[in-house]
């Protein structure tokens, strides 16, 4: 009964796996619902992984951050627009989205950051930089 | 004032550019280091700094005199600032 196992896919951005579900299949479009990456499905030796769609564009980072919002149920701040140009510097000049608040340019701190995807808005009420807000 | 103020800050970090704005709206003159953009030996050093000034690292870090404010205040700025 293999074809029952739960299969899993590799994110690339939040560095995770989760749940394949059924009609999936190679070159799938879906997104991460750990961190709202949108990803194109491929097999890989070690299973599914996902490719970044629209990797590294002004695209990417807005439609990532969309769905995350949508996903956990937040809201962005009146400064969403001056963190996304933060974003974008921090790709073109350390090579990825990493958060606009921190010095550290590590996979953890990929936007949505690693606290945030953990939870961090709901205890603080809003994400390291204010990008992500829980709703009032 | 003895010293120019000082602000540490990060390039890409929207509140360390409001703190910028706000000390050019009222012509303060200021030094500023934009700590992500220097080389990493230079950068390490800077960060010691504000770390031992701080805490932490966080941004941006204005100093004036001796007030050390963490993160953009207007309020905190306009008082040690004297405005």
């Amino acid at each position: 009964m293999s074809d029952a196992k739960a299969e899993r896919v590799y994110c690339p951005v939040c560095l995770a796996k989760f749940k394949f579900e059924a009609g999936w299949k190679e070159g799938s479009i879906v997104i991460c619902p750990i961190c709202g990456q949108k990803l194109r499905l491929a097999r890989s030796a070690d299973g599914w992984v996902g490719d970044r769609v629209d990797k590294g564009t002004e695209k990417e980072i807005r439609e990532r951050s969309e769905n995350f919002a949508r996903l956990r149920g937040y809201e962005f701040s009146d400064i969403k627009e001056e963190l996304i140009e933060g974003l974008l510097g921090k790709h073109k000049r350390f090579g990825d989205f990493y958060c606009p608040c921190r010095m550290e340019h590590v996979p953890e701190y990929q936007c949505p950051c690693k606290p945030t995807r953990g939870g961090d808005v709901e205890k603080n009420g809003r994400c390291y930089c204010g990008f992500f807000w829980k709703k009032t | 004032m003895a010293d120019k103020p000082k602000v540490y800050a990060l390039s890409t970090c929207p509140y360390c550019k409001r703190t910028k704005r706000f000390l050019d709206q009222h012509k303060i003159v200021y030094e500023c280091i934009d700590v992500d953009l220097l080389d990493d030996d230079k950068q390490d050093k800077v960060l010691e700094e504000v770390e031992k000034l701080t805490g932490r690292r966080s941004f941006p870090v204005v100093i004036i005199g001796k007030e050390v404010i963490v993160g953009h205040d207007e309020d905190k700025l306009k008082k040690a600032l004297k405005l």
